[in-house]
């Protein structure tokens, strides 16, 4: 890994309350790009709120979340324009039930200007075709399983050719069987050399496709490390009780 | 007694006629003005600004909490007294006045609520894929809100058509006008059941038809 040069993601002294609550208690972390990262952790140890930082779909209490240098969460900042550049998939798929397969994914490149209806309809025909689901562009979504709802929302964030993506529990909400397939496209990802933040409770997919875990519990990184320290040779008595339980 | 039902609707029945159709006439005015009015207060309302959302939230609450026959009192008299130079205008204008704004205050309620009802995930999802506000509103949330929009707005509309009867005191020529027109001829009771007997017909059939429309518009869920 090299970890020169300015990292894809930054945050510095993360903090985040909901009312009384602290679910986040100063997070400094780098994700460089091409990195693939884990985020393992009890529920409610704020790990997904994490995530949500890192486009600012919760806004940070306080610290900053830094995009190549960029602080998303100065006020100047074209925040639209930097989400664009990341992708991110939600536990719950959030599809458009409105819009057809195709239009879901090329709504967003067409809509920001970022490429020709033609151009995005080619693209969403053919990142359709790599998920497996070449013959549904013209469905909508309602007749789609839960794992072709969560691949097509994996396309639809990949359409707009993010610089990362950002995975949020994705495959929390889908019926067992259905969470191998989703599971290998994200693989498929990461090996293609797109940098993701994946907060996961898979821990044998974390261990496989990650470069680095981070463990967060109690609003703070706990642990981080590879893959064979974190689950391996967990050095914090926290991680060990945690992973003494789901694994 | 004196005359049968029939033998007065076949007489009048131009007179009821008129009356329907005013009262649809005025129903529907006030629900579309008050639809375009309600749309803008329902995005006041939804502002992020708390001192400008609580605007829309005390119109509502005023509206909605008294009476619509208080609020025409007030619209017909006491506007044209406050501002004589208003003293020309037709009398009308101010019941419709208040039947707009009354209609205002609900549909405002219902754009807002429609609104509210979509997925908080949807907007997410737009937004995190770099879609403006505006975008996101347009695109995402309003398509899929219609769905529960629409429907409410017929009900709001033959709600509206009741809520019209009151107009008659202020000698509208809606439905129930037709009363005080065939009291002169000394018919009372026959009126009352054949102008309930067309409200009730409307109203059902209309019913009908946002039930119709509800289902129509649910289809791609």
């Amino acid at each position: 890994m090299t970890e020169i040069g300015i990292p894809l993601i930054e945050t510095v002294g993360l903090t985040k309350k909901f009312g009384e609550l602290d679910v986040l208690k100063g997070i400094s972390e780098r994700i460089y790009k091409g990195e693939v990262v884990s985020v393992i952790g009890p529920s409610g140890g704020g790990k997904s709120t994490f995530l949500r930082c890192l486009n600012l779909l919760e806004t940070p209490t306080s610290g900053k979340v830094l995009f190549e240098g960029a602080e998303l969460s100065e006020k100047s900042t074209d925040l639209d324009a930097y989400r664009r550049k990341i992708g991110m998939v939600f536990q719950q798929f959030n599809v458009f039930p409105h819009l057809k397969v195709i239009d879901n994914i090329t709504l967003a490149p067409v809509l920001t200007g970022k490429m020709s209806r033609e151009e995005a309809n080619a693209q969403a025909l053919e990142l359709l075709e790599k998920v497996g689901l070449g013959d549904k562009a013209e469905e909508y979504p309602r007749k789609l399983s839960g794992g072709q709802k969560q691949r097509l929302a994996i396309v639809r964030a990949l359409a707009m050719q993010p610089d990362v993506m950002l995975f949020d529990e994705p495959t929390s909400a889908l019926d067992p069987e259905m969470v191998k397939g989703v599971l290998e496209v994200i693989q498929k990802l990461a090996e293609s050399g797109m940098t993701c933040v994946i907060v996961t409770h898979e821990m044998g997919f974390a261990r496989k496709v990650s470069g680095r875990v981070l463990f967060i519990d109690g609003g703070v990184i706990a642990e981080s490390g590879t893959p064979e320290e974190i689950f391996d040779h967990p050095k914090n008595p926290r991680t060990q009780e945690f992973l003494a339980q789901v694994l | 007694m004196g005359k049968g039902l029939f033998e007065v609707l076949f007489e009048y029945w131009p007179i009821f006629l008129k009356g329907l159709w005013g009262t649809l006439k005025y129903a529907f005015i006030a629900v579309t003005l008050g639809s375009i009015l309600g749309a803008l207060v329902a995005i006041v309302h939804l502002s992020k600004k708390k001192a400008v959302s609580s605007l829309a939230a005390v119109y509502v609450n005023v509206l909605r909490g008294t009476p619509l026959l208080v609020q025409m009192y007030i619209s017909y008299y006491f506007i044209p007294m406050a501002i004589p130079a208003l003293n020309s205008i037709d009398k009308i204008y101010y019941v419709m006045l208040a039947l707009t704004l009354n209609s205002s205050a609900y549909v405002a309620e219902i754009i807002r609520s429609g609104i509210g009802s979509v997925d908080r995930g949807q907007a997410e999802a737009a937004r995190s894929l770099g879609l403006s506000g505006g975008q996101t509103m347009t695109r995402i949330i309003l398509p899929q809100a219609v769905k529960n929009i629409l429907p409410a707005l017929g009900n709001e509309y033959i709600a509206m058509i009741k809520e019209t009867s009151l107009a008659g005191t202020f000698m509208l020529y809606e439905l129930m006008y037709t009363r005080t027109i065939l009291a002169n001829k000394y018919l009372v009771w026959q009126p009352q059941l054949i102008i309930a007997g067309i409200y009730l017909a409307v109203t059902l059939l209309l019913s009908a038809g946002v039930k119709k429309m509800e289902k129509r518009l649910s289809v791609s869920d």
